[in-house]
Order: structure tokens, then sequence, then C-alpha cells
């Protein structure tokens, strides 16, 4: 069988030569195999959760398709009676259910959310979900009639130490009913039961509220005509789009992963170029036999083709795996800062299991296949020569070099027109693969230049440097994943920190107050008479919101009182006037000012001074931009007013909480003070302590942020194992030379120092480069890659703590493979002395 | 957040949530009441439910014609069952089940809906108090009177409302023997009364303008607590309205091993009663043909009929108006306006045909 030059049973042949090589060098295989896997599964790792996040919006779209467009309320927080909800029903309004939600805390303090509704008339478009538990009547059954269900998600049920078929104890006494696990994520943390249920535990016969779909006009109106007074109909202003909302997030996890897989590829190519060492004879005796270059680059491509195989399905294996265990955090990210919910279970799908063999194909045709194809193809006698590869190294680490000045150029010239986070991506993604070009031009002339400036008459350091080199050749890929690596390592752990100090240190500010109590459920003025003469209480302030939207994104309105501590302490990033003080004074006490967020800023251009025009309940107001305040992580735009103005302009709308500061002064005042709202008839579940908050919006910010922080460690792992590998095979490859430096009378201690020197060097120039391109990146990744996905800044903190501590680590793998190859010595060095001159 | 917390709630359409498991009983048939017979059934207390019985309905149908003289049929059913035989309880532990199919066939086009609620709420029910009432959501039967007719139907479908004016012309049939109508040879029966004799007229609105329509209907009330015994697969049902005046209900309960049993009611012109046992109907498919029930799922069914009554001389063939009027709720099954023709194929009248267990 011929096929254009090659006949099939020489290409088998070939082939088998060609594998052979990974069968006789086991270490090189591992060291590529590594390389290659870990690179793929921290890829599709992230694609899987990311693809996954995306089904689940798409799966909430639809839910979020019999989201509530409307509520039916009561006006002072009363409850629907059941006849309303019917006469509803019964004049043809469907798409409605009745709701029934309150807050409870377990007799160890968690808090839970209740949700009760009629899941026999919930609508939807039939997603008829396979994890329902209610498969029969019985099923029904049990879930309708004492002593009912409680339905956790598996989270909820974990993080609250429940079990199937327990029931919750609450820290006042009462108990949910028995608890059923179900496995999605889908109630977002609540727990579900039965309307009879609810009613059981809140002795209340009402509802909250109806949640209503969407309405054309005329149902509205006859909707609207048949609530008698009391009861009002409220649009939802906020309809989510999930996808835009969490699209930085997923950003930022599909940029940790290309990353991760560039330096996965790195090592593969480092792999490669070792191995070309080896291979080069192979291939020079293959095509003295009379093998074409067409035979062996078809050859290569069936390597090519079983290593991407290999590499595709260990890796998404892994990636698999890798997925499940950061789904969690990423979970969780999202529903604390968006609300939005995800399945916990990792879904497989066949079309990220082809991208990843398509993309790790790619790589690998960069990575293998070139570097061997054009080895393959120099004449072939002159390949065998060590002088040709290294005046080939030369010559490609100027060309690097050269290309890495073009990417620095293109960088620079389109930092001004970063319009979003994709550009954000692509300037980082030309800095760090210049820099990782650069390397090995930059260790060549330090390395030369030490050579001139270090004039020692010790010939034990100039034959260091010189065999330094020599090894940089070989070295060169590993350094370049190094670097990629520690730069990823400094950039983003000086985002961590900077967004870790500037949000504790927010958040201490502006959330100030000791107690919130939430909703309208006490008389304010009594309570703060109260606690004014009582003594407990220092100043409180009602807190007023209400959600809108602006130029059709979802934004808020609070109403703020401009005398309580947490809106003079306000942080402001801008301001008008002399200082912020001015600014805030100016702001509480006109009626037309108003304080936005960064977001705004940023994402919406509206500058300082700026006129905004908002939609009241009055009708539509221009305001003045006063300040611009920071807002961590809020994804929404929000407008501050004096809450004298809001209470104006929204004149129905009532307070949604209560801050309350307290005398630090009297001892135990906490208690008093929640002795005192409980004697106003509040419950546990109505009031938040201001520790809290800190410690869940720290959690919350923990979790983004670790998912990050495991991908940097296991790319840095991943390198500094490829280094690793790279310099035991290189030692492996040069013990005769050792063993024979040693016969010729080198020292022990002069042969490692041979040896580490230009070890400790490169890795130390290394780390030194990584240090300001790492720096170069933090700034990158806040000031302008935050603005541009978030919309909010931070002040950059920089730390020299963890730079030093990854010099450590660097250092420890230094030291590591010091010792390791100590060890070989001592078994090996004596019998490699009988391999000298052998041709390897 | 409640945007958000609701959003969260577990997406399940009512239609495929309850329907999975109405006609699935938690208790066994044996633990609701029996049906037997030498029960007297009187009016008008046999309307209202049966609480203890496992299921019930009250079964409109309607041959209606517009005022271009075309074919048009309705069917209104409200089905209940109770889930368990514990004794009913109002509130939301109530074990009742309330289910409404309706249907319009149109010249255009079939249409149909379902409404599904739970019992004990009020949101569905029937009720003799202030007359009588059969409504779930807004579907509504209601009459001032305590009886069932004179009454007025209205109901929903999408777009379309239908409001109907109902009247007796005739007096109830009690099926089988006096009520006691039986399915199987095991025993298993149920309570079945009907009135063939209705006077409708109405009007059905689409968004393309009212329609004007008048016509005869037909009402079946039944309960049972099982309706089939283990070897049936399910039934075909025929009522029909012929021309000269007389009305006949014919069904067969398909059984596995072919011995279906068939059981009937021919009334004839004068409005007497006789009923016909199963060697004394004979029901045979006559064409079969494939209909497109779910996106990707096409079953065959048997759609034209030959009903043939041996002692009263009689051939009827039975064929649907038009073949697609699947009820395509998750408890499907077809029904719809069939045309009566004689043997040499002249119309003689027109009725209602229910194929049920076809899947």
């Amino acid at each position: 069988m011929r096929l254009k030059g090659v006949s099939l049973r020489s290409l088998c042949w070939v082939v088998k030569a060609l594998i052979s090589h990974y069968w006789y060098r086991p270490w090189q295989t591992l060291f590529l195999l590594s390389g290659l896997i870990a690179g793929v599964a921290l890829w599709s790792g992230v694609q899987i959760v990311n693809e996954q996040a995306r089904t689940s919006y798409a799966d909430a779209g639809q839910m979020l398709g019999s989201q509530a467009s409307f509520w039916v309320e009561h006006d002072n927080d009363g409850g629907i009676p059941t006849s309303l909800y019917l006469r509803i029903r019964q004049a043809g309004v469907l798409d409605l259910f009745p709701v029934v939600e309150f807050s409870v805390r377990s007799n160890e303090g968690k808090r839970l959310s209740i949700l009760a509704t009629d899941l026999m008339v919930v609508p939807g478009d039939g997603a008829f979900s396979s994890e329902n538990p209610v498969q029969s009547s019985r099923d029904w059954l049990s879930f309708i009639q004492p002593p009912y269900q409680a339905w956790f998600d598996a989270e909820t049920a974990e993080a609250l130490n429940i079990a199937g078929g327990q029931q919750l104890e609450l820290d006042d006494g009462r108990r949910l009913p028995p608890a059923l696990i179900r496995q999605s994520a889908e109630q977002g943390g609540r727990v579900v039961m039965d309307l009879g249920a609810a009613k059981s535990l809140t002795g209340s016969e009402q509802f909250n509220y109806l949640a209503v779909g969407p309405l054309t006009p005329e149902a509205r109106t006859k909707l609207e005509s048949l609530l008698p007074v009391g009861f009002r109909l409220v649009e939802n202003e906020q309809h989510l789009d999930l996808k835009e909302l969490t699209q930085s997030l997923h950003t930022h996890l599909d940029a940790m992963s290309l990353l991760s897989f560039a330096v996965g590829l790195f090592i593969v190519f480092n792999a490669v170029r070792f191995s070309l060492l080896y291979r080069r004879h192979t291939f020079m005796n293959l095509r003295l036999l009379g093998c074409g270059t067409a035979e062996i680059a078809t050859a290569l491509i069936i390597e090519t083709l079983i290593w991407s195989l290999i590499g595709a399905g260990a890796g998404y294996a892994l990636g698999v795996l890798l997925a499940q265990a950061l789904m969690p955090g990423v979970s969780a990210s999202l529903q604390g800062l968006y609300g939005a919910t995800l399945k916990s279970v990792v879904d497989v799908k066949g079309t990220t299991l082809l991208l990843t063999w398509l993309i790790t194909l790619g790589g690998l045709i960069w990575a293998l296949f070139w570097p061997l194809l054009l080895q393959s193809r120099r004449a072939a006698l002159v390949a065998s020569r060590d002088s040709q590869q290294a005046r080939d190294s030369r010559n490609a680490d100027r060309f690097q070099a050269g290309l890495a000045a073009l990417l620095v150029l293109v960088a620079l010239l389109t930092f001004t027109s970063i319009e979003n986070s994709a550009d954000g991506f692509v300037q980082l993604a030309l800095i760090l693969f210049a820099a990782a070009m650069a390397l090995p031009l930059i260790l060549r002339t330090s390395l030369t230049l030490f050579g001139r400036v270090i004039r020692t008459p010790r010939f034990i350091y100039r034959w260091a440097l010189a065999d330094a080199m020599a090894q940089l050749p070989m070295l060169r890929s590993a350094m370049m994943a190094l670097l990629l690596a520690l730069i990823a390592n400094v950039g983003v752990g000086v985002l961590v920190d900077s967004f870790r100090l500037s949000f504790t240190d927010w958040l201490s500010k502006r959330q100030s107050a000791d107690l919130y109590i939430r909703a309208n459920k006490v008389d304010y003025n009594a309570l703060v008479e109260e606690g004014l003469e009582s003594g407990w209480l220092l100043s409180s302030h009602q807190r007023y919101l209400v959600d809108v939207r602006w130029q059709g994104m979802p934004a808020q309105v609070r109403g703020l009182n401009p005398n309580a501590r947490d809106s003079r302490e306000l942080p402001l990033a801008k301001w008008l006037g002399s200082s912020p003080q001015d600014a805030l004074k100016r702001w509480g006490e006109s009626s037309d000012a108003v304080l936005i967020n960064e977001q705004l800023s940023y994402l919406a251009g509206v500058s300082l001074g700026d006129e905004v025009e908002l939609v009241t309940d009055l009708g539509p107001k221009r305001f003045t931009v006063m300040g611009l305040f920071y807002d961590y992580g809020n994804p929404y735009y929000q407008f501050y007013l004096p809450d004298r103005e809001f209470r104006q302009l929204w004149p129905n709308r009532n307070s949604s909480g209560i801050a309350l500061w307290l005398n630090p002064q009297i001892e135990g005042v906490t208690d008093l003070a929640e002795s005192a709202l409980i004697a106003r008839g509040l419950e546990p579940a109505d009031w938040i302590s201001q520790a809290r908050i800190r410690v869940l919006s720290l959690s919350i910010f923990d979790q983004t942020f670790a998912i990050t922080l495991v991908m940097n460690s296991l790319t840095l792992t991943v390198a500094a194992i490829a280094l690793l590998a790279s310099l035991l095979a290189l030692m492996h490859q040069r013990m005769p030379q050792f063993a024979q430096w040693r016969a010729m009378g080198v020292t022990h201690l002069e042969l490692f120092t041979l040896v580490l020197l230009p070890l400790l060097l490169f890795c130390a120039l290394t780390w030194l480069i990584s240090l300001p391109v790492g720096a170069l990146l933090g700034w990158i990744l806040i000031d302008t890659m935050n603005i541009v996905s978030f919309g909010w800044s931070m002040p950059i903190h920089w730390d020299v703590t963890p730079v030093l501590r990854l010099g450590a680590m660097v250092a420890l793998i230094v030291l590591f493979t010091a010792g390791v190859v100590a060890i070989i010595w001592k078994r090996q060095l004596a019998r490699s002395l009988a391999q000298i001159g052998e041709l390897i | 957040m409640k945007t958000l917390m609701l959003s969260c709630l577990v997406l399940w359409s009512a239609a495929a949530f309850g329907q999975s498991f109405f006609f699935d009983s938690a208790d066994p048939p044996s633990d609701f009441a029996p049906v037997v017979p030498g029960v007297s059934i009187a009016f008008p207390q046999d309307h209202a439910a049966h609480s203890d019985f496992r299921l019930e309905w009250w079964y409109l149908t309607g041959n209606l014609v517009d005022e271009q003289g075309r074919d048009w049929g309705v069917q209104w059913t409200l089905f209940r069952q109770a889930l368990d035989a514990s004794p009913s309880q109002k509130g939301w532990s109530n074990s009742q089940m309330w289910m409404g199919h309706a249907a319009v066939t149109t010249p255009d086009g079939h249409r149909f809906a379902q409404r599904l609620s739970r019992g004990g709420i009020g949101q569905a029910g029937v009720s003799l108090e202030d007359g009588f009432s059969a409504w779930i959501d807004d579907w509504r039967w209601r009459s001032d009177t305590p009886e069932m007719l004179p009454a007025r139907l209205n109901f929903a479908l999408d777009d379309m409302q239908v409001s109907l004016e109902l009247e007796s012309s005739g007096p109830f049939i009690l099926q089988g023997d006096q009520g006691f109508s039986q399915k199987a040879a095991g025993g298993q029966a149920s309570y079945y009364y009907s009135l063939p004799y209705i006077r409708i007229v109405g009007s059905v609105t689409t968004s393309n303008g009212v329609h004007a329509l008048a016509g005869e209907g037909w009402l079946d009330r039944e309960w049972s607590s099982q309706p089939l015994s283990d070897g049936q697969l399910g039934w075909d049902w025929f009522s029909l309205h012929l021309e000269a005046g007389e009305k006949l209900m014919v069904y067969q309960l398909r059984d596995r091993s072919g011995a279906h049993w068939l059981s009937g009611t021919w009334i004839d012109a004068q409005g007497r009663v006789q009923k016909l046992n199963g060697d004394e109907i004979n029901l045979n498919p006559r064409e079969r043909r494939e209909l497109s029930v779910r996106p990707d799922t096409r079953i065959e069914l048997p759609l034209d009929w030959v009903i043939s009554l041996p002692r009263l001389g009689r051939e009827i063939r039975i064929t649907p108006l038009y073949d697609n009027q699947w009820m395509a709720t998750a408890i499907s099954y077809w029904e719809g306006v069939v045309i009566a023709q004689d043997s040499t194929g002249k119309r003689i009248g027109r009725g209602y045909m229910e194929l049920t267990g076809y899947q």
C-alpha cells in the first residue's frame, strides 16, 4: 500500500522507531506526559467549570422565564390572604404562585432562609428535573402532610450538619420537618417546604407575597383592578441577565486556565527539545537508512496524534476531577456575589472533550511536531553535531528576543485602546509571552556579562559559567515555563493582597454599624428613643433602598442619613470640592446632589459634575454627581441620596432596615440591645450583627480568590516539577562527563558547584525578572482589567513578603534538585565512567 | 433578593409534576370505598364529589355547529383523584388532587389545555352549596340550582374563551345496572350515569373573532376506586347523537389477553333505554393511521371504526372529523369529534370518541 511516497509497512517501522524513544527514556516520557497532562487538566478543568456555569445560567434563564415579573404585595408588609390569591387565579392569571418566606436560625446560630410555595402550580416550561423527589403520590403526600419535608441541597445540609430524615432544631426550640437532601444546588441554599409545613411553623395563614409571571398590558390592568386597597402590584425591575453579570469571573478563570495550558505546553516543548538530543541520532539513522522526509513527517504526525489523544484523554479526566473540586468554590462565589446558583455536580460534555483534544493537538503541533519536523529535515550528518545545536540555539534566542520586542511594541501601542476584558487579556498575554521569549537572551546576556565582570582566578567559577552557557539551550524552555508561573504568582499575589486589604478596610468603614435590623418590623422612633434613654444606643439610622433600572442596567438607589457615622466616613475616590468631608457635607444638604459608585464611572462613563436622570416614583429628576465612592465587588450601579430626599421622591417605599451603633462603653451592650429588640417582638432572625457580615463577606471574597490561588499554585508546582525533571534528565545525560571530570581529579565539592551554580544563577535571574513583570501584571490586573471587567479599582498594595516567599520556594527547588543530584551521583557516578565515549 | 430566591426554586411544570402521579395512588384500591351493586343514585346529591372513592370525573362533550354550518367540538372534564384513602381534611394537607382538561375542535385545528390543583384550599372543587358549582382556577361550571343543569360553562384555553349555556332536554340515564357499571369479569366497576340530552348554545372567542355555536352535548359522571383490572390497558369509548334522535354509548376495555370487555347503552328516538351486553356489540377498528403525538414520536391509532349491533340490526361507521385531536397532556389520549355514517357512507350522526391506553 503506497501513500504518496510512503509505504505503510515501512511507515510502521518508522513510527515504531520514533516511539521506541519513549520506551527507552521513561523519565523523559514521564516529563512530557506530566507537562502535557497537567496543562491540559488545568485548562479543561476550568473549561468544564465555565461550561457548567453557562448551562446553569441557560437553565436559570428558563427558570428566570418563570421568575417573577411582578409581585402582589401588601402595602405594609402584611400578608396576602388565600381568598385574594384564588380570586386572581379565577380571573385567569395562572402564571402565579404564593410564597411564604422567612428566616430562621438554627440552634447553632446558623441562619437559613425558608421558602414555601405550592409546587403544584409553580409555572414552568417542563424541564422536568430528574432529581425531582416527588415521583409518586406517596412522595407528594409526604411533602404536603405532617410531619412534612424540608428539602435541603447537599451543601446546605452539610454546612448545617443535617442528614436525611433529621429535623433541624432552631434556636427558639421549634423544629423543621424531616430533611430530604437533594443533590442539586438549584435551591440556592434555601430550604424548601410546602405551604402547609410553613404554616405549621409560622402559625400564619397568609402568604408573604404572590409571584406573578409576565403579564400583557390587559392582564396587568385586570389584575390591578382586582387588588383591594392595601395591596399593590410591584414590577420586578431587577431582571437578571446572569450571563452578563458573571462574565468577569469567568473571564478571569479562562485567563488563568490559558496560562496554565501555556505552561504545560512549554513543558512539552522543553521535553521535546530535550529529547532532540537523543532523537537526532534516531533521525540521522533513519535518514541514512533511506527514509524520506515525507515518511518521517507522517510518522511524526502519527506520534503527535497519539500524544494528543493520550494528553487530551488523561488531561480531561483529571480536568473533570479538578472541576469537581473547583465547583463548590465557584458556586459559592457566584451565589454570594450575584445570587446565581450552579449545580454542584459536573456534567461531562462531548463538545468540551473535543475542544480539549483540538487544543491539545494544536499545542502539540507547535511544541512537538514542529521542532521534531525541523530536526528531521536538517541534513542528516550536520544535524548530529553539538555545535550545530549550539549555533541554532543562539540564533533562536536572538530571534525570540526580536519577537519579544515586537510583542512589547504591540502591547504599548494597544494599551490605550483596552475596552473590555478580552482586550485586557490580550495585553496580559502579550506581556507574558514577551517576557518568556526574551528570557533566554536575557539569561545568555547576563551570563556573558557575569563572565566579563567577575574576573576570578578560581577556574571553577569560570568553568561553571561556561557550562551554564552550554546548558542554556537545554534549560531554556523549563526556565520560560518557570518564569511564566512566577510572574503569574507575583501578579496575582499583588492583586489578591491589595484586594483583601482594601476590602477589609472598606468593610470596617462601610459596615460600621453594630446591628442591622432587617425590614420594617419595629417602630423606629420608639426604638431609638428607648435606646438613647437607656444608653445602649449611640446612634442609628434607617436605610432606604429601591431597585431601579438605569439605562437598561440593574441599579440601586439608596437613601442614607448624611449624619450617620458610616455616611460621614464614606470612602470617596473622587469628589467635587476641597475635601471628601466637604463634598459629603454639601451632598447631605443639597436636594439634587447624588453620589455614585465607581462602576457607574468606569462602566457607564459618568463623571464628576455630570447630570444623571433617575426615575423616581414622582417622575424623572436630574441630579448632579458630587462624588464617586469605592464599591468593591458590587455588580450593580449604586446611587446615594440623602434619606430626606429619598423619602420625598419615593414616598411609598418603606425603609429596608435599621442600622444601630451601640455604645461601646457599656458592658454587655449587645445583649442589652438584643433584649430590647426581642421585647419589641423581633425574632433573632430579624437582625444581623456586623461581625457576622464581615465574616460572610470575607468568606465570599476568599472563596472567589481561592480558586485563582489554587490554579496559581498548581501552575507553579507543575513548572517546578518540569524544571526538576529537566535538570535530572540533563544530569543523567551528562553523567559520563561528570564521571570523567571526577576521574580527572575534580573534587565532589567542585563538581557540586559546577552543577549547582548555573542552576542557582538561572533560577535567581528568572526570579528577579519575574518581579518587575509580575508587578506590571498586578498593576494591569488592578488598574486596567478590574476596571474594565468589573468597573471598580482599589489602591494597589505592594508587599514584599509574598515575593520573598516565592524566592524561598525557588531556592528550595534548587536545593531539592541538588539533593537529588547528590543521591544520584553517589549511586551512579562510578558506573557512568564506563559509558564515556558512548554515542548517546 | 426575592427574585433570586424564586429563581432558585426548582423548575417543575405544573403539567409534568402532578400528572406523573395522577392516577397513581399511595394506597391500594382495596383501601378505598368499594363499588357495589344495589346502591341507588339520587340527584342532586350524587352530582357532588364522592371523596371516599379514588377517581371521579365530570365530563362534558359537545358537538356544535357554527353559523357557517361547520362542525365544531368542545370537551370539558374535571377529574378528581384521592391520593390516599384517609378521610379528607381541609387545608394544604388535603390528599385530593384535581385536574381539568378542556379541548376545542375547530375547523382549523384542535386546541387543548390543562389545569392542575391540589384539593382542600378552594382552588378547585365541586360544591352544591348555593347552586351547583364545579371549578378549577378560571374554569367554571355554574348553575343557580343544585342540579347540574341548566348551567353556564366558562373556560379559557390560551387565547380562546369559551362560554356556553347548557340546558337539559331529557332525563339522566343510569348506565349499567342502575348505575353500577361493571368493567371486567373480576367485578371491577364504577358508578356511572350520563345525560345525553343537552342543548348547548354559546360562543368561542378567539383572536380572529367570535363564533356563535349551537348543538348538543353529552355529560358523563363516573366514580370508582378501581376502574381497570390488572390486564386492562385502556379503553375505546364512543358517544353518538344520531340524527333520528337516537343515542348510543359503547365502550370496550381492551384486555391484554384479547378478552375485551364491551358494554353499551342504546336509547331509541322515544327515549327507551336498552342496555347492551358484550356479546351484542361488535367494535372493530377499520383503519389505523399514524399520528404525531410528540415532536419526535408517532404512534398508530385505530381512528376509523365500525360499530355493529346485530340484535338491533345497526351498523355504524365512525370516522373522525380530522385525525389530529390528540390530547398531549401528560396523561395523554385521543379525544375528538367523530362523524357517524351508515354502511353506504351517508352521514347519520355525530359524536365523540375517546381512545386511551395507546402510547
